[in-house]
């Protein structure tokens, strides 16, 4: 069974560039400001989620082992 | 209306200082109609953003669905050119909406991830200190021309892997098509000899990588061919936006920043402190202080209702101001000083929303690097002509100093 994640948007530094929405559109969407949240932090692959927080261009996602706290992305 | 205030985005108060022109209007009226350029203006950071943020009431396809005339006109005799001009221009990814956009801006998002550049840090680094090092000895420099031009120009030309004997060639190939938004008569002739000169020469190139693709820049948007998300005009146009947005926008953020260090010294002496502590920052504050970028614009997809009685119609022009927006006193601090400490600083340098720049992180890597070094290197600049003399290219949307004369202390 894939492990937990805690998945973390920094809304001081997203600008709505919905990358993330495009990677793992399971996972992400965005919200009436036009930022990006997080529908269901298990929506997608872990790979899949991780490649959506690479490819913020603001690196405004955090992902972590819910578990662990360890860091897996940035 | 703002009194004093006018129409002519290209008068010579407004091209100097777009801060007190766009200000003026983004205090009394920040949705206001431009009767000679027959176009909404937004100058607020709220109306901004929200307008940004919404692409399904502000279309990116500017150049298929903006059917007006030219403005400021143009000959009678061009206007089958820039009807060629339009259909060439709306097959770059920037110009489409909704999930045609997300698809061809995915050809080559992954290319300027922050992870992926970073790995161009070094050769960054090892350019500014080339460049610095030939201009150190005679103290002095025209920034745009002999540090943030080459800077910028040699690393989108060396990430496309442009063969590097045809690089001055091409150089000055793109330079035909800088007056675009401007209001020469003439550009839309220069803009279209600039566009098939370069077109002509990349071709062939394009064709070879499309065969036979290496890891380059170029490469990655041939693959989009390959994939079947672009055509090879597709491929031809976002080639020449990369080369050319690539470099003409961060050459802008380099003398721009140089300009603002020179007239606030207190602030390059704070940087020269620490620069590798304070260099994020102080370029964050760059971007915001004097952006490269100065508008973008969109047209309205239907009728909205933009606040304060004001009602944008369906088809019209729609010009977000970011020179404004990044000065509006309710989101910023003393928004006409500048402060490299300000923190958090959510200018819109780079637009905002599903079209923010592509190449935001290499234009923020580029001026870490120069800005750092020049604070390692220099304890001021002193402009070695009156402030009040400086010129700006005439245009709508970019903020070109045509010339920087500093001396280095």
């Amino acid at each position: 069974m894939a492990r937990q994640l805690k998945i973390t948007v920094d809304y001081n530094v997203c600008v709505g560039n919905a990358m993330c929405e495009t990677f793992a559109e399971n996972t992400f969407g965005l919200n009436e400001d036009r930022q990006s949240y997080v529908k269901d932090a298990a929506g997608d692959p872990e790979e899949t989620i991780i490649e959506a927080a690479e490819n913020c261009p603001v690196t405004a996602i955090t992902v972590e082992d819910a578990e662990t706290g360890e860091i897996l992305f940035p | 209306m703002p009194h004093h205030a006018h129409d002519d985005l290209f008068a010579p108060d407004a091209i100097r200082d777009p801060y007190g022109y766009f200000g003026a209007w983004r205090s009394e009226a920040p949705v206001h109609w431009n009767e000679q350029y027959q176009m909404w203006v937004v100058t607020s950071y709220e109306r901004l953003v929200w307008t940004a943020r919404h692409p399904e009431y502000f279309s990116s396809e500017v150049a298929l669905r903006d059917s007006r005339p030219p403005a400021p006109t143009i000959p009678e005799e061009d206007m089958e050119l820039f009807a060629a001009v339009r259909h060439w221009m709306a097959a770059r990814f920037t110009q489409n909406d909704g999930a045609k956009h997300k698809e061809k801006r995915k050809v080559v998002h992954g290319y300027f991830t922050p992870k992926a550049m970073e790995t161009w840090r070094p050769l960054v680094r090892q350019t500014v200190n080339d460049l610095l090092d030939e201009l150190q000895g005679a103290g002095r420099m025209d920034v745009m021309h002999d540090f943030a031009t080459p800077l910028t120009y040699s690393i989108i030309a060396g990430l496309m892997d442009i063969p590097p004997t045809d690089r001055a060639f091409v150089k000055e190939l793109c330079g035909q098509m800088c007056g675009f938004d401007g209001n020469d008569p003439s550009r839309i002739r220069d803009y279209a000899a600039g566009v098939q000169a370069v077109t002509d020469y990349l071709a062939p190139i394009v064709a070879e990588r499309v065969r036979d693709p290496g890891d380059d820049l170029l490469s990655v948007i041939c693959k989009g061919e390959i994939m079947g998300a672009y055509t090879r005009d597709e491929v031809l146009a976002n080639a020449l936006l990369l080369l050319v947005a690539g470099h003409e926008t961060t050459n802008d953020l380099v003398s721009n920043g140089v300009l603002a260090f020179a007239q606030h010294s207190d602030q390059f002496d704070l940087l020269r402190t620490d620069p590798e502590g304070r260099i994020v920052g102080a370029v964050e504050e760059v971007l915001r202080y004097d952006s490269p970028l100065k508008s973008i614009q969109r047209v309205a997809t239907q009728d909205v209702d933009m606040g304060d009685g004001q009602r944008v119609g369906k088809d019209d022009r729609v010009r977000w101001v970011i020179s404004s927006a990044n000065r509006d006193p309710e989101v910023f601090e003393d928004p006409d000083g500048m402060d490299i400490t300000r923190d958090p600083n959510p200018h819109v340098a780079f637009g905002s929303g599903v079209h923010h720049c592509l190449g935001a992180t290499l234009a923020r890597l580029e001026g870490q690097e120069a800005f750092a070094e020049l604070a390692r290197r220099f304890e001021g600049f002193e402009l070695e002509t009156d402030p009040d003399r400086l010129e700006y290219r005439p245009s709508v949307g970019q903020r070109t100093l045509l010339n920087l004369p500093v001396s280095m202390q």
